[in-house]
């Protein structure tokens, strides 16, 4: 995987920092309530918690799609509470996001869905080429370069939309329930993927509602519940996981 | 379109052949304006250049018959060419003033019958107010029956009646320029929420606004330049028909103007000028409307 290595601007401190973090819609509850936390480089960790807890939500502003109501957020080593939206594009740019829905362009081939954020980079056409070919490979996807995603199945969407995720070398992977639509076997492999990605420099944080996937990798968790984080030890350790054949 | 990928399915949006279609009606209207404006013009140049610094002297006919009233204009020429502020002063000859008044009374027995003033034409060399007066004295000092008309009254109310056209013309290109702004802007507007997720995925991806703002840009520019030729390709044969229309009028009704050559070069830049004006609308609606997010 050479092409997910480059040299990259570094930056100090943590992945993500929340501090006192509130975020609710208009005059509505508080979705998340007083969240504080780190996402040290470099880390990998799922996200749990019940339905309706806020996951999607703490993803969202993480991914920046919305700002926090209260506190602050700092993303990749700065602050983006109050970061222009052009300063914003381009911290999105060092992340990758792993939708539940995928939300692939239907009107673009898998080639073009995977090539999209390092287009947008203005990377130029050659390199969007040898990049993109080389990381469809990857993830087995070498025959549906030119397929629209509506006759892909459902892991082949969700393998679309990891590439097109991590396609741009990002420091910060969010995934939301990047497994809720494969079978297990298909659910390890994404697994894999997205371990070889931290391996090579990223912080990943997945979040599932995937008992089995949680207890089967060792990586701590943040257990979202009524609007606040707790962060909990891995339920395995490395050496359970090396005996399931990691 | 400018080596540019387009990243939104634009082309099945639902407003794309509306906004075509009503580009090409307000060019179309704008063309015609600006002919009608661009009419006046040569209009009012040839009335102003024909009459000003012109006066003409009417001699009525009276007790003394045809041979009298010729004797009055061979004084007054007389003391007019001995005037200095005049260039040159000419009685107009019976046939010519037939010809002036054929197109309203004919070529019958009844103008035989009428009895027709005698003209002289005067031309000034000195269109100062002053010398006007001056001459005028000398020339009713000549001849107190004389009736003097320096054309002014006649030419201010033709130009006033001219100017109104003018005014007119500009209100409808105002309005369609008002027009053809609203419609992209709505157009826009309507089209960012039809792609609002695919949007949203290019902005996650890593778009700024610009990125987003010159794919709807680029497509208004198309859009204002196709539905502008169309426009022009309905002008073409507009302007056929009233250009034949007219030429059946009596020349001497309605003067044969020529449109001048930045009139052609006016409404060929039509439809860039709504392709540019499309494209900046757009442009500045994905901005604001995007800037008001997050």
């Amino acid at each position: 995987m050479a092409l997910l290595r480059k040299k990259d601007e570094g930056f100090s401190g943590d992945t993500v920092t929340l501090e006192r973090v509130g975020l609710r819609y208009d005059t509505g509850p508080d979705i998340l309530s007083d969240v504080s936390l780190s996402i040290p480089q470099k880390s990998f960790h799922f996200l749990t918690g019940p339905s309706g807890a806020g996951k999607t939500s703490l993803l969202s502003l993480m991914y920046l799609a919305q700002r926090p109501s209260r506190g602050e957020v700092k993303l990749l080593g700065e602050d983006v509470t109050r970061a222009k939206r052009a300063r914003l594009a381009i911290i999105r740019r060092r992340l990758g996001v792993v939708f539940q829905d995928f939300r692939l362009l239907n009107h673009m081939t898998t080639f073009d869905n995977v090539a999209l954020p390092l287009r947008i980079a203005g990377v130029g056409e050659p390199v969007v080429q040898r990049n993109v070919t080389e990381l469809l490979n990857w993830v087995g996807l070498e025959d549906y370069m030119q397929a629209r995603p509506a006759v892909l199945s459902g892991g082949q969407k969700q393998r679309v939309a990891i590439a097109r995720a991590v396609v741009n070398r990002p420091r910060l992977i969010l995934a939301d329930e990047p497994t809720g639509n494969v079978d297990d076997a298909i659910a390890v492999r994404l697994m894999q993927l997205f371990i070889e990605l931290h391996k090579l420099g990223a912080s990943v944080i997945i979040a599932t509602h995937n008992e089995s996937l949680v207890e089967r990798f060792p990586f701590p968790r943040l257990h979202l519940d009524a609007g606040s984080v707790s962060v909990l030890p891995p339920l395995t350790t490395a050496s359970d996981q090396r005996a399931v054949g990691m | 379109m400018f080596g540019m990928r387009s990243d939104l399915p634009l082309r099945r949006d639902s407003v794309g052949s509306f906004v075509l279609w009503l580009v090409m009606v307000l060019v179309f209207m704008a063309s015609l304006a600006v002919t009608v404006n661009s009419y006046i013009g040569v209009l009012l140049d040839n009335w102003n250049r024909g009459v000003s610094g012109t006066l003409t002297v009417q001699i009525p006919v009276g007790g003394g018959g045809d041979k009298a009233a010729a004797l009055t204009v061979n004084k007054v020429v007389d003391v007019l060419k001995r005037h200095p502020a005049v260039a040159k002063a000419e009685a107009v000859s019976h046939a010519k003033v037939r010809d002036l008044l054929k197109p309203w009374l004919g070529d019958g027995e009844l103008i035989d019958d009428l009895p027709l003033p005698a003209l002289i034409d005067v031309e000034m060399r000195d269109e100062a107010p002053d010398a006007i007066a001056a001459v005028t004295a000398s020339i009713k000092t000549a001849a107190p029956e004389a009736v003097i008309d320096d054309h002014r009254v006649w030419l201010g109310r033709v130009m006033s009646l001219a100017q109104g056209f003018s005014v007119v013309a500009l209100t409808i290109m105002a309005l369609v320029t008002g027009a053809l702004g609203l419609t992209i802007m709505f157009a826009t507007r309507a089209s960012l929420a039809e792609f609002s997720q695919v949007i949203e995925i290019l902005h996650v991806v890593g778009a700024k606004d610009g990125y987003v703002a010159r794919q709807f840009a680029q497509r208004a520019l198309v859009q204002g330049i196709l539905g502008g030729a169309a426009g022009l390709a309905l002008y073409a044969p507009a302007l056929v028909l009233v250009g034949y229309l007219a030429s059946r009028v009596d020349p001497e009704v309605l003067p044969d103007a020529a449109l001048p050559p930045q009139h052609w070069l006016i409404v060929a830049a039509l439809p860039f000028a709504a392709g540019l004006l499309a494209m900046i609308t757009a442009h500045v609606t994905v901005r604001r409307t995007l800037a008001a997010k997050v």
